[in-house]
């Protein structure tokens, strides 16, 4: 398979599978789109640095998380929803699952160095999402959706 | 404002933040909405607190009188279309667009924004399955594997949750069933891989949200309640790799891995 057409298909199937999860927390349907777009630039971005740069999943799972919560953000303010509608589906390509799986199976196995490492770096991973949402969501943005004005009482 | 209609507004504005924890909002936008809520109301000298299951509110009566009020909110279940609604009410409310009256009917109808249909639910599972399966590196004869497993989980997790069973427990069944499955297809079928099938039904059952909330909410300084979904996220985790745990100890003991 043509390496460009490896990346198309992840991106399609990125998009449907974060608005399968946007469905099942009953994401409304004007939002659909945007918050498969949303998991889409993370789990792009993450592959292309782990694919074509070489760098460790939780080096990339944090550098995708800046995008990814860059693109909720600018989505809470062009569709005036709350980001939290964009952030929660868009996050979970990059949640660490395979981590959890191999941790459980290695330990299972009973490959200590193996287990070590998996469950070191899937820890690593969990901190890097929460490193990456962190730096991105304390930015304050010029006009953003939080600016809502309380009325004199 | 006479005590009736304060009371009212009062109650409102103690449903408003109750619809949004309930359905899944963080901390800070429950608090935040609700000081919007109370201010636009009127409501004199509102104080409130939020857990992540738990709501206190004070305020003075006109008269000088001071009321609390605590609400439990034991169970959440997402559902960001209405706090989504409740955000929107609570924005117009601010605007003063809307009296109490009107701001009530809207409530009401923030809470009686359906579900999607269970079967919905299931097939959204499915093709998240399928589509992790892929993702992960899985072949296209791993994805229906995938898409059975999710199907598998989709019925567990629904038919556990109608009886209540906790969420702990509905994860070890959810992860079990998906991996002696795919582990059972592998014996038989081996071009099947069951890692990445198994990896790609997991995915639906990872505590992103736990993850997310917890962090966001530490990030505005709720520590508590941050430090409780954290605590979510660790054990959600820890329930997922004892249920494929398990399915790896069954499917050896049946001698097919």
């Amino acid at each position: 398979m043509p390496v460009w057409t490896h990346y198309f298909a992840h991106f399609v199937v990125t998009v449907i599978a974060t608005i399968a999860f946007g469905i099942t927390f009953q994401v409304p349907r004007r939002h659909y789109l945007a918050a498969g777009i949303t998991g889409a630039v993370g789990w792009m971005v993450y592959i292309f640095g782990v694919e074509l740069l070489g760098m460790s999943p939780a080096i990339a799972t944090l550098v995708a998380t800046l995008p990814l919560t860059g693109c909720a953000r600018f989505f809470s303010i062009t569709h005036k929803a709350p980001v939290t509608i964009f952030l929660l589906p868009g996050i979970f390509p990059l949640v660490p699952g395979a981590g959890i799986y191999y941790t459980a199976y290695y330990f299972l196995q009973g490959e200590q160095e193996l287990f070590a490492s998996k469950g070191g770096e899937t820890f690593k991973v969990a901190l890097a999402l929460a490193l990456g949402i962190a730096l991105i969501c304390s930015l304050p943005l010029p006009g953003g959706h939080e600016k809502i004005k309380r009325p004199s009482p | 404002m006479t005590e009736d209609l304060f009371d009212r507004a009062l109650e409102l504005v103690m449903d408003g933040g109750q619809t949004l924890l309930a359905n899944g909002g963080e901390v800070f936008r429950v608090q935040q909405t609700m000081e919007i809520m109370a201010a636009s109301l009127g409501v004199q000298d509102f104080h409130v607190y939020v857990l992540t299951n738990g709501i206190f509110a004070s305020a003075h009566l006109p008269g000088g009188e001071s009321v609390t009020l605590v609400r439990h909110v034991p169970t959440v279940s997402i559902h960001l279309g209405r706090v989504e609604a409740v955000n929107e009410l609570s924005r117009e409310l601010a605007a003063g667009k809307l009296g109490v009256v009107e701001a009530e009917q809207k409530l009401a109808a923030a809470r009686a924004l359906p579900r999607v249909t269970p079967r919905r639910e299931v097939l959204a599972c499915i093709a998240g399955a399928a589509g992790f399966a892929y993702l992960f590196g899985g072949t296209l004869a791993d994805v229906p594997v995938a898409a059975v497993a999710g199907l598998l989980e989709a019925l567990v997790c629904l038919h556990f949750g109608r009886h209540s069973i906790n969420r702990m427990f509905t994860d070890i069944v959810a992860a079990f069933c998906c991996t002696v499955w795919a582990i059972a297809v592998q014996a038989v079928v081996p071009a099947v891989s069951a890692n990445a099938a198994i990896i790609g039904a997991l995915m639906v059952l990872t505590p992103g949200v736990a993850l997310t909330m917890g962090v966001r909410d530490i990030l505005n300084g709720d520590y508590l309640s941050g430090s409780i979904r954290l605590l979510d996220a660790l054990l959600i985790a820890g329930s997922i790799a004892g249920g494929v745990v398990l399915g790896w100890i069954v499917a050896r003991g049946l001698g097919v891995a």
